[in-house]
């Protein structure tokens, strides 16, 4: 019955994240997010069935639900028609198609040749308790560093995109 | 497990902890008090914060330095850590000196909070033997370099530098990130003592070698190594000079120092071999080829640039190429202490004569208004001391002796030809970067030609450089000098302190 699940969730992710950059249908920046939405929730099944259930609700929460809004408004303000206009370049898409070919090999190559472990999945004690005492103990530092990261992230952002009186 | 002790951490942290209050102060500051006032007041204002931060990081290493780890490894300080941040913090206030007279943009707040949230991950990045911390080090690294790259916003080049360097960087960060989490997939932990025993168990199959390979990327992006390099010449011509001096020192030393540590002490079982005729699987051969194309398309390609600072990037792939080579020296246990020391002698002084270089850029440019090679004719006319100091920089990072830079080649072939227990199987490799080494001083001498044989070109303004800068081109000279004469001030703590670490 997981597997099952797992597959399906698996498949949804592949298939919606190679429709948010790749769409054959649709040139349109609204339709991508929007598949970046399902790819999101397809994600957070997949957590689901890790029994990250928190992350879970995280991830519909703060991805699909705040950034994804943030998102599409900035898609909205901005003017994007030239991106819908604009025509694959051959040559792109050859040396694209060849890299997708070579890493497909490799992957499939390092897959055959050590394969996949037959232990039961480890159980992820996902509950918002443990992931706490995590976040505040052993990866204390790491989450600390993330902060500063982020904090660098806000100041370049602001001073890139201001724009500067001549 | 230990129960986590806040204090433990806070103690082990302080000296980061330190630089980020100062970068929050330098912010707060400059954005709440300064706004009315001159350019030049700000940017003291900020140094000076810079400064204080930088001080107190400084003490606190040198008279209180705490050693231990927290949680397994997150956070690691060792003397040697404790050293190697030192001389980071150290290029840092360097970089802050030259950083006095900032045209190039009216944010001073943001520079310098920005330099020094930049040095604090570069210190997380070699004290620290998790993957993931030190991804997220090597992003609080990259990070803040972008920005800096692309601070003249009234420059269409340092937008190009940034986002050339911002590209190659995010897909050079996926690669690096993919082959971790492979890595993670073979051992179960992020620890990389535990990697390198889960790496031990067997010969290297296809999944760990897709994992080397992308770590070798990520790295190699890092320290600007063929073919890895592209971002290179663009980033340093067009960013700020001293953002370029930044660039090219603290976070190649950083660079440097944390992929030795991850080869040596996460992959060592799975080095291979690079004799001539007997290539064997591991990440031997994979560096000989990199370190080779580094040193053949840096040197040559030099030769051909007419912007200085274009020069001072091929001339840094060079550079790259002969620390990959010590780098490979770390193969071989027994021969490793040695190696280290070669390598972090070998980056420090690179970085000190690089700095000294680029201050020199930054006065001929704001004179002649571009770093072109043309604005160094006559330099010995017009200012003499800068000259001297741009022979000293110039013919220490070809590798003349009693310069710094002679030393560390030195140490750093030396090492590699001891690699292998005696086997010479580095040697060839040694051969070709001699051989290069000669043809990178046909480049750095027609520039010094420039500055002493060629008479100025008609009326250049005055090239003076202001006083920070005159302290800081001055002192890196010296040191570059001194640590040529006197290179045990240097090797002697480094040894003592990679022994300590255990290494």
């Amino acid at each position: 019955m997981e597997a099952v699940f797992f597959y399906l969730f698996a498949a949804a992710t592949l298939l919606c994240g190679f429709l948010v950059i790749a769409n054959p249908f649709s040139r349109n920046p609204v339709t991508s997010a929007m598949f970046l939405v399902l790819t999101i929730v397809s994600l957070a099944g997949l957590f689901v069935l890790l029994h990250a259930f928190f992350l879970a609700a995280v991830q519909v929460l703060v991805y699909a639900g705040a950034v994804m809004v943030l998102f599409l408004f900035v898609i909205m303000l901005l003017d994007l028609q030239a991106e819908e206009r604009r025509s694959f370049k051959k040559l792109a898409l050859a040396g694209g198609g060849l890299a997708v070919v070579v890493i497909a090999l490799l992957a499939h190559a390092a897959v055959r040749e050590s394969p996949l472990g037959t232990a039961a999945p480890p159980m992820v004690e996902g509950s918002p308790r443990a992931l706490g005492k995590l976040l505040f103990t052993e990866y204390l530092l790491p989450f600390e560093i993330l902060s500063v990261l982020l904090l660098v992230a806000m100041v370049g952002v602001i001073l890139l995109s201001r724009k500067e009186a001549k | 497990m230990n129960p986590f002790s806040y204090l433990e951490a806070l103690r082990l942290a302080a000296p980061e902890t330190a630089l980020a209050v100062a970068a929050l102060a330098v912010l707060f500051a400059d954005l709440g008090g300064m706004r009315g006032e001159s350019l030049r007041h700000r940017a003291i204002l900020g140094a000076g914060i810079t400064a204080v931060g930088g001080a107190m990081a400084l003490l606190w290493l040198g008279f209180a330095p705490g050693y231990g780890t927290i949680a397994e490894g997150v956070l690691v300080t060792s003397p040697l850590t404790q050293l190697v941040k030192a001389g980071l913090v150290l290029l840092t206030l360097l970089v802050a000196g030259l950083s006095l007279d900032p045209r190039f943009t009216g944010h001073v707040g943001e520079y310098f909070s920005l330099l020094l949230l930049g040095t604090i991950g570069m210190m997380v990045l070699v004290s620290t033997q998790d993957l993931l911390m030190l991804f997220l080090a090597l992003e609080l690294t990259s990070l803040p370099l972008y920005v800096l790259a692309g601070f003249n916003k009234r420059d269409r080049a340092s937008a190009e530098a940034a986002l050339k360097y911002f590209f190659f960087g995010s897909v050079a960060a996926a690669f690096l990130l993919f082959g971790f989490s492979l890595l993670y997939g073979v051992a179960g932990s992020t620890r990389l003592p535990v990697i390198a025993a889960a790496v031990a168990l067997k010969p290297p199959d296809a999944l760990t070698l897709v994992a080397l390979v992308c770590v070798v990327m990520g790295f190699g992006f890092k320290v600007a190594a063929v073919p890895f390099h592209l971002w290179a010449p663009d980033a340093y011509e067009g960013a700020p000079t001293p953002a370029a001096a930044f660039i090219a020192s603290g976070s190649k030393v950083a660079s440097f120092a944390v992929f030795g540590i991850v080869l040596a002490q996460g992959l060592g079982p799975m080095a291979g071999g690079a004799d001539w005729h007997g290539f064997t699987t591991g990440w031997l051969p994979l560096l000989a080829v990199v370190a080779l194309a580094s040193m053949l398309l840096g040197n040559l390609a030099a030769i051909a640039q007419r912007s200085v600072k274009r020069l001072l990037a091929y001339s840094a792939i060079a550079h790259a190429g002969y620390l990959l080579l010590g780098l490979m020296a770390l193969a071989t246990p027994a021969n490793r202490p040695a190696a280290l020391a070669a390598i972090l002698y070998y980056a420090i002084t690179y970085a000190l004569s690089t700095v000294g270089a680029f201050g020199i850029v930054a006065v001929v440019e704001r004179a002649t208004g571009s770093d072109a090679a043309d604005g160094f004719n006559g330099l010995a006319r017009r200012s003499p001391a800068l000259a001297l100091c741009l022979m000293i920089f110039l013919l220490s990072l070809a590798g003349i002796p009693p310069l710094a830079g002679f030393l560390g080649k030195f140490y750093v072939f030396v090492a590699a030809t001891r690699a292998g227990d005696g086997s010479l199987s580095l040697f060839w490799l040694v051969l070709v970067a001699i051989a290069l080494s000669v043809v990178s001083l046909y480049y750095y001498l027609k520039l010094l030609k420039r500055a002493y044989v060629l008479p100025p070109d008609g009326a250049v303004p005055a090239t003076r450089p202001d006083v920070m800068e005159f302290v800081v081109i001055g002192m890196t000279a010296a040191a570059v000098l001194g640590l040529g004469v006197f290179p045990r001030a240097l090797l002697e703590p480094l040894a003592l302190a990679i022994q300590q670490a255990g290494f």
